[in-house]
């Protein structure tokens, strides 16, 4: 039967022991003790107990417990002793705790080690309530549940226990016998080992939850080890896949790494870094030495650049176009990686697609192209007949035929400007850089643009600011963007029924000293939620068109460092936006 | 399609302005008169007579354009003056004596037919000759219906601007 009680989880609660025995008067005779003949004190043994039980507690304080009863059994000499703790789990002790368990006992009762008792109802709750020593004579007439622990007590000595002032537990001593009572000495002894088990319960508590700790730290520790190992081997993974260029670099402008990626990219070999010749100062061509200097600023500030396109030198001083991203290793450091993704071929490609835009847009121009060709071929042959009949008159008038020659020079050369205005629009050439006037740029443009402007209709007013600074920009990529914003915003008016059609262009000096573009139409406005979406690669509101056009503006101006937006007029229609900065700003 | 009116109202604001949604293909008139045929050579009899007081207004905003036919026409004889734009031609002071107008249909600000019709409200019955550089045009469809004399591709076929100029004159 006492088995049943090995277990914490059998202990009865108190709700389900309703059919409480005796009263608690009953079973109590704490009173006796002080009546009963009572044995001198034995301080000899009493202090090689206590003795015994430090070094115990030094040596292997697991044990202490254990110990404690069965020195208890020793001075009293009792039959059964042992410790009850309150615990909440049934194993560690905890003053909330609402059951008492046994962790040692030493004697007859052994056997229940682990064993214990409901705290509110129970004789170690008693001692608890009433805060001081209590016998108990038979308790289990008023504690059934203790009927199956045998043998059955006789006479029980419970002695709270204290840690810090709070009461968690009792120890006690046990008679299964009348064969010896226990007297006012035995509750002494006991009061005396109780203070004992307080520094022993302390020391236990402490001495285990030391255990813990190291415990943890240890497994803390070969946790971070792990994962050190782990992400060490994912980086290396990282770094030899060779996805991405990585080099890892000083704020000074040494590249201390860098992976094979990397070197393909700029052409070096990995002797060369490891020599220091490489320096990623050195590697940015001069025009974007304002650009590193901005991600800096971010690094320094927040540890992070966001990625950017930029050029690098080649070793052979060709330049690669990379999208590059970094950070610093700690915020405020000095060292740093970055990962650099070759863009050749997106360049390639956007050249391509903006080429065949180029073409595709000049087709759709061909009624104003004629117009722009057709005007000084007019002139020059209307001179030329007016020469043929100055040579025929009599006298010839020789004067107004050097005159008529000399404007059919420049007629002549006028239909080659315009002729080579097309042709560089319409010819594949790598991307330059001239410092250009936006007005001349646009001017250009609206030339050209005369035709398709008039086919439909359109007005075009230009408000062009004088005296803007001079743009680095290629002139036919940003005539390219010119002329697709005119003809989006043709196409948009188009549809417009009745009501103006009114495309008005104007030029100005943006915030940071830039030049700003804006091509505002009177169409029927932007139907999207996202302006920003407009710019992206194959969307489009049209039902016929490729919705490259915006893209492709946008890929244009921010490889110039401008910026490109749209937004919604307050009355109707649309503002297409952007800006580029100066040629000599501080941005470019 | 846009009704006249619109199509000018259109046009008024504007820098080049055109009407717009051209439905359909301009037939020019264009005699395919060969160089030879041109009267060169001629004497002074070619020429009209230099008492003729009337003008000739050629009103053009391209310059290259402006100034040869204006140089070309002088080889005749004619009394010929020169405006870069509708709105200069309209404020001229001697609109009374032009007997014969030559317009660019493609202008900025105030295109030809704006031009025309302007003449006209003022009372001014001056014979029309349109040119224009486009090839496809709507202005130049609308043009032909305008009772003008012609509509001319750039460049203006010579024998049949002289004839026409010729006929403007002497028809008044």
């Amino acid at each position: 039967m006492s088995e049943i009680l090995q277990s914490t989880s059998d202990i009865p609660f108190e709700d389900s022991i309703l059919e409480a025995g005796a009263p608690l008067e009953s079973i109590l005779c704490t009173e006796e003790l002080q009546l009963r003949h009572s044995r001198p004190p034995d301080y000899e043994k009493e202090n090689r107990a206590l003795v015994a039980l430090m070094g115990a507690l030094a040596d292997s304080p697991s044990t202490i417990f254990q110990t404690l009863a069965e020195t208890i059994l020793g001075v009293t000499q009792c039959d059964s002793a042992g410790l009850s703790l309150l615990t909440v789990d049934g194993k560690s002790p905890d003053a909330c705790g609402k059951r008492f368990y046994w962790p040692a006992i030493a004697g007859m009762w052994n056997p229940h080690v682990g064993g214990g008792t409901p705290r509110n109802f129970g004789p170690c709750g008693d001692v608890l309530d009433q805060n001081r020593t209590l016998l108990f004579r038979h308790f289990e007439r008023r504690y059934p549940y203790l009927l199956p622990v045998i043998p059955a007590a006789e006479e029980c000595l419970l002695v709270p226990f204290h840690v810090g002032g709070k009461a968690v537990g009792t120890i006690w001593g046990i008679t299964h016998s009348d064969r010896r009572k226990f007297d006012a000495e035995d509750d002494r002894v006991m009061a005396s080992l109780g203070k004992f088990a307080s520094s022993a319960y302390q020391a236990v508590v402490y001495i285990d939850d030391l255990k813990f700790q190291v415990a943890e730290r240890q497994k803390a520790e070969a946790e971070v080890r792990e994962l050190a190992r782990g992400l060490e081997a994912r980086v290396r993974r990282l770094f030899e896949a060779n996805v991405v260029g990585i080099a890892m670099w000083n704020l000074e402008g040494a590249i201390t790494a860098a992976n094979d990626a990397f070197l393909h990219m700029v052409q070096y070999v990995r002797e060369d870094i490891a020599s220091g010749r490489v320096r990623w100062t050195d590697l940015t061509p001069a025009e974007w030495h304002r650009r590193d200097e901005r991600a800096i600023a971010d690094l320094k500030a927040s540890g992070i650049f966001q990625p950017f396109e930029k050029e690098y030198f080649r070793k052979d001083g060709s330049r690669v176009p990379v999208l590059l991203g970094g950070a610093l290793f700690e915020l405020g450091g000095n060292e740093g990686v970055a990962f650099a993704l070759d863009l050749t071929e997106q360049k390639r490609a956007q050249a391509e697609l903006a080429h065949v835009n180029r073409v595709m847009t000049m087709g759709q121009l061909t009624a104003s192209i004629s117009h722009e060709v057709m005007q000084p071929i007019a002139a020059g042959i209307t001179n030329a007949r007016a020469a043929l009949r100055c040579l025929g008159s009599q006298p010839p008038d020789v004067e107004e035929v050097r005159r008529a020659l000399g404007r059919i020079v420049n007629e002549g050369n006028r239909a080659t400007d315009v002729i080579d205005r097309i042709r560089s629009l319409i010819k594949k050439a790598p991307p330059r850089k001239d410092d250009l006037n936006i007005n001349e740029a646009i001017l250009e443009v609206i030339a050209l643009t005369h035709g398709e402007v008039g086919k439909h209709g359109v007005s075009v007013q230009t408000r062009l600011t004088e005296g803007l600074p001079p743009i680095q920009a290629d002139r036919v990529q940003l005539q390219q963007v010119i002329i697709n914003l005119i003809m989006n915003a043709i196409e948009a008016m188009s549809g417009v029924g009745k009501g103006p059609r009114a495309l008005l262009i104007s030029s100005g000096q943006e915030a940071m000293g830039g030049v700003l573009v804006s091509v505002q139409d009177s169409g029927p406005g932007l139907d999207v939620e996202d302006l920003d979406c407009l710019f992206d690669a194959f969307y489009t509101t049209k039902s016929a068109g490729m919705g490259m056009g915006l893209s492709i503006c946008r890929s244009i101006i921010e490889a110039h460092q401008g910026r490109i937006w749209a937004s919604r007029n307050v009355g109707t229609g649309a503002t297409f936006q952007f800006t580029l900065p100066a040629a000599n700003g501080p941005d470019a | 399609m846009l009704s006249m009116p619109d199509l000018i109202r259109a046009g008024s604001k504007s820098w080049g302005s055109r009407a717009g949604g051209a439905s359909g293909r301009l037939r020019f008139e264009t005699l395919k008169t060969g160089m030879n045929q041109l009267p060169y050579n001629e004497g002074p009899g070619g020429r009209v007579s230099k008492c003729d007081a009337r003008v000739i207004a050629v009103v053009d905003d391209d310059d290259g354009f402006r100034d040869a036919l204006q140089l070309f026409l002088r080889t005749f004889g004619f009394q010929v003056e020169a405006f870069a734009s509708g709105k200069e031609f309209l404020r001229s002071s001697r609109l009374e004596a032009v007997g014969c107008v030559i317009l660019d249909l493609a202008m900025p600000e105030m295109n030809g037919l704006e031009v025309q019709q302007r003449l006209a409200a003022r009372g001014l019955q001056i014979p029309v000759v349109f040119v224009t550089a486009q090839r496809d045009d709507y202005l130049g469809q609308c043009a032909s219906a305008t009772g003008a004399l012609a509509v001319l591709r750039k460049p203006a076929d010579d024998v049949e601007l002289v004839r026409l100029v010729r006929e403007a004159l002497g028809g008044q």
